[in-house]
């Protein structure tokens, strides 16, 4: 206490900075404590020194020099290892998870896939359980079931490895199966659009490798052995037994058919039920029809009497017999034909060819075409 | 004492405190040790002193002076013993205080030392306490002309420098200094009213007329909160007064009890929950029921005749009034 120089016998300075330096000892500091309950002053001098020492050591830390550089990093490894070990992980576990997905071969064009030669049913089938038979097949849908099984396989597929695709699918949501194949045949045909017709027809590829194939019909016989429900074991067995009458190989595109039958009414897409199209077909590993002309069918359509196909020269022809003989139909449209389907509308099944412009031609019978 | 068995002073011989605290022939309380004792030549080495050209005798006597200023940093009326004295002297900032002393001597070399070393940090704190880089170098340069001792008094130069004990550090000192200044000169300039304001119209306020007396049952309520108040204790009452009276938020009370703002927020809730306990007990001792002690304390603190800065401010006794005194 200064009483000289501070007449209203506040704490000298040094009291008060001791004080707030907490260099005092108990005694002391009591007795200035005391003074500042009651003084406002000596209150304030002591916040606005407080203030002052903070801003200083501000000052301090803002020039305090860094150091060596890599002492800022030194806790920045933890979050580092913590990444690299993610990514790791990321890396060891992802091919795996998706090597098989359907949704690659979705996304492979189809011109880089190597050319197949069809696989025989029976050696695609050879350990594969059968997808489940519709009720309603017809003899040709039965008869190609196990084409069915292997349709359907990277849906199958994809469910189980791709959780994503796996919700349930909301009323006229595009997680529909038959959607997918629509969008893949989509994705198919403008693969073909886009490209002139000479190109088109020499790097249109549409089967997969014999290796894929086989590693499909592996992955898809332990996804249809693992459903065990009555209902699939009893298709399986309707899917032998149709099998077994038809005695023979059956066009593999024949059993389209029947599986677009089951999947088309419920979407209410308005498309043919026998829509069926090589390049999806082939695409996802099965066998596309071989025409007359040597040429592999890029897209097929059929209803219960009649199969259309169109090959890869644009050249349609016309089965009545299930695919069994073909015989060609007369050229009545322009442009290089790349598509045909079913429309099925009040008047019955219609047959609809596209051309590569996208002008569209109709035929009830599939043999006398009318431009739409 | 093990220390001492180790060196051969067994507990049978006579132990001499000069040779714990480096205090030998230490008088009675009071009383500077001798200039020779090993404990103020160290003192003065590490002070420094030597660089300023302060001698052993000058560096004594400005301790002998602090010390008894301070009574060793005792109760007033104490006698310190030797240890104390030893532990006081140890406790200073010497470095600070030869430096201070020195400059206040107008040594040339401390001077130089001071200006390298708190030129800087003064102007920086003086702008840091006035908010205003303008106000701030010219609160920091009137210091520090004072500190170069430019005031004389009887003839004889002045620096406030004088008056650094070495208690806390030299710069603590110096922005504690620029806070009493500026907090002096606010105040001071505050209660001037410019005439021009008079002569617009201005007219002093109006004392408040004197309040009517009040019904019983408030004069028992403020009895209560009057003696509730008195009870507590200095911490206590000094976070009532910073937080309610001054409005300090508790970031600005923490660094002041040197406690955490949430310590500083939960004693204020113990406190005012204590105090409305308090206050309850008083109006139930007065004879009051429970339910008229809850309509009481609904009151409207304005109807109640109560200056609650005025209670907190008068009614501990003043320890640095009495200290002044002596």
């Amino acid at each position: 206490m200064n009483s000289n120089l501070q007449l209203d016998l506040h704490p000298d300075a040094d009291s008060l900075s001791a004080f707030a330096e907490q260099a005092l000892g108990v005694a002391e500091r009591e007795q200035i404590l005391a003074h500042m309950t009651r003084c406002s002053r000596c209150r304030q001098v002591i916040y606005l020194a407080q203030k002052a020492a903070q801003a200083e050591a501000l000052e301090a830390l803002s020039a305090m020099p860094s150091g060596r550089w890599y002492r800022s990093w030194r806790f920045a490894w933890v979050p580092a290892a913590a990444l690299a070990a993610a990514l790791a992980l990321v890396f060891t576990f992802y091919p795996k998870h998706t090597a098989p997905a359907p949704e690659m071969a979705k996304a492979v064009p189809q011109s880089e896939q190597p050319a197949l030669t069809p696989v025989p049913l029976e050696q695609a089938s050879a350990g594969a359980a059968l997808k489940p038979a519709p009720p309603v097949a017809t003899n040709s849908a039965a008869a190609g079931a196990k084409f069915t099984a292997l349709h359907q396989q990277p849906k199958e597929l994809a469910l189980e490895t791709a959780p994503s695709t796996a919700r349930p699918a909301a009323p006229g949501a595009s997680a529909h199966p038959l959607e997918e194949n629509n969008a893949a045949r989509t994705h198919s045909t403008e693969s073909v659009q886009g490209l002139a017709p000479q190109q088109a027809t020499v790097q249109y590829k549409p089967e997969p490798s014999l290796t894929s194939v086989w590693q499909q019909q592996r992955m898809t016989g332990a996804l249809s052995a693992s459903a065990k429900t009555p209902q699939a074991s009893q298709e399986r067995m309707q899917a032998t037994v149709d099998r077994a009458q038809a005695g023979r190989s059956v066009p593999a595109f024949a059993a389209v058919s029947h599986t677009a039958k089951q999947a088309a009414p419920a979407a209410n897409f308005g498309i043919g039920a026998q829509e069926a199209k090589a390049g999806s077909v082939g695409s996802r590993g099965a066998n596309p029809p071989k025409m007359p002309s040597g040429l592999a069918a890029i897209s097929t359509a059929t209803t219960q009497q009649r199969a259309l196909a169109i090959d890869l020269a644009g050249a349609l022809f016309l089965s009545e017999d299930a695919g069994q003989h073909w015989q060609p139909v007369a050229r009545q449209w322009t442009g290089l034909a790349i598509k045909v389907r079913v429309q099925t509308g009040l008047s019955g099944a219609v047959f609809q060819l596209t051309n590569i412009s996208g002008s569209t031609w109709v035929s009830a019978d599939g043999k006398t075409w009318t431009v739409q | 004492m093990a220390y001492l068995c180790c060196v051969g002073i067994t507990p049978s011989q006579p132990v001499e405190e000069s040779a714990v605290t480096g205090i030998d022939a230490v008088p009675e309380s009071g009383q500077l040790p001798v200039p020779s004792s090993p404990l103020l030549k160290e003192l003065w080495r590490e002070s420094g002193a030597a660089v300023y050209g302060l001698e052993q005798q000058e560096f004594n006597r400005i301790l002998e002076s602090v010390g008894t200023a301070q009574n060793y940093g005792l109760e007033p009326g104490t006698a310190a013993s030797r240890r104390q004295q030893a532990g006081f002297f140890r406790g200073l900032r010497l470095a600070d205080l030869t430096l201070a002393r020195a400059c206040a001597s107008g040594h040339e070399g401390a001077w130089e030392h001071f200006i390298a070393v708190y030129r800087q940090p003064l102007f920086r704190a003086a702008i840091a306490i006035t908010g205003s880089e303008t106000l701030g170098r010219e609160l920091a340069d009137q210091l520090y002309a004072e500190l170069y001792g430019l005031s004389a008094r009887d003839g004889v130069r002045r620096s406030p420098l004088d008056s650094y004990k070495g208690k806390g550090s030299l710069m603590g000192w110096l922005r504690t200094t620029l806070a009493q200044r500026h907090v002096d000169h606010h105040r001071r300039t505050r209660r001037e009213l410019p005439l021009d304001n008079l002569a617009e119209g201005h007219e002093p306020p109006a004392a408040d007329p004197k309040p009517g007396k009040l019904p019983a049952e408030l004069l028992l309520l403020a009895k209560a909160v009057v003696e509730t108040l008195e009870k507590i204790e200095t911490v206590e009452r000094f976070l009532l007064a910073a937080y309610y009276i001054d409005g300090r938020t508790l970031l600005e009370i923490a660094p002041v009890l040197h406690v955490h703002e949430a310590t500083v927020s939960r004693k204020l809730h113990r406190l005012v929950d204590g105090i409305r306990k308090q206050i309850v007990k008083s109006l139930l001792g007065y004879g009051l029921n429970k339910r008229a002690v809850q309509e009481m304390l609904g009151a409207d603190p304005r109807d109640l005749d109560l200056n609650l800065k005025k209670i907190l401010q008068i009614s501990l006794p003043d320890a640095f009034q009495e200290k002044a005194a002596l």
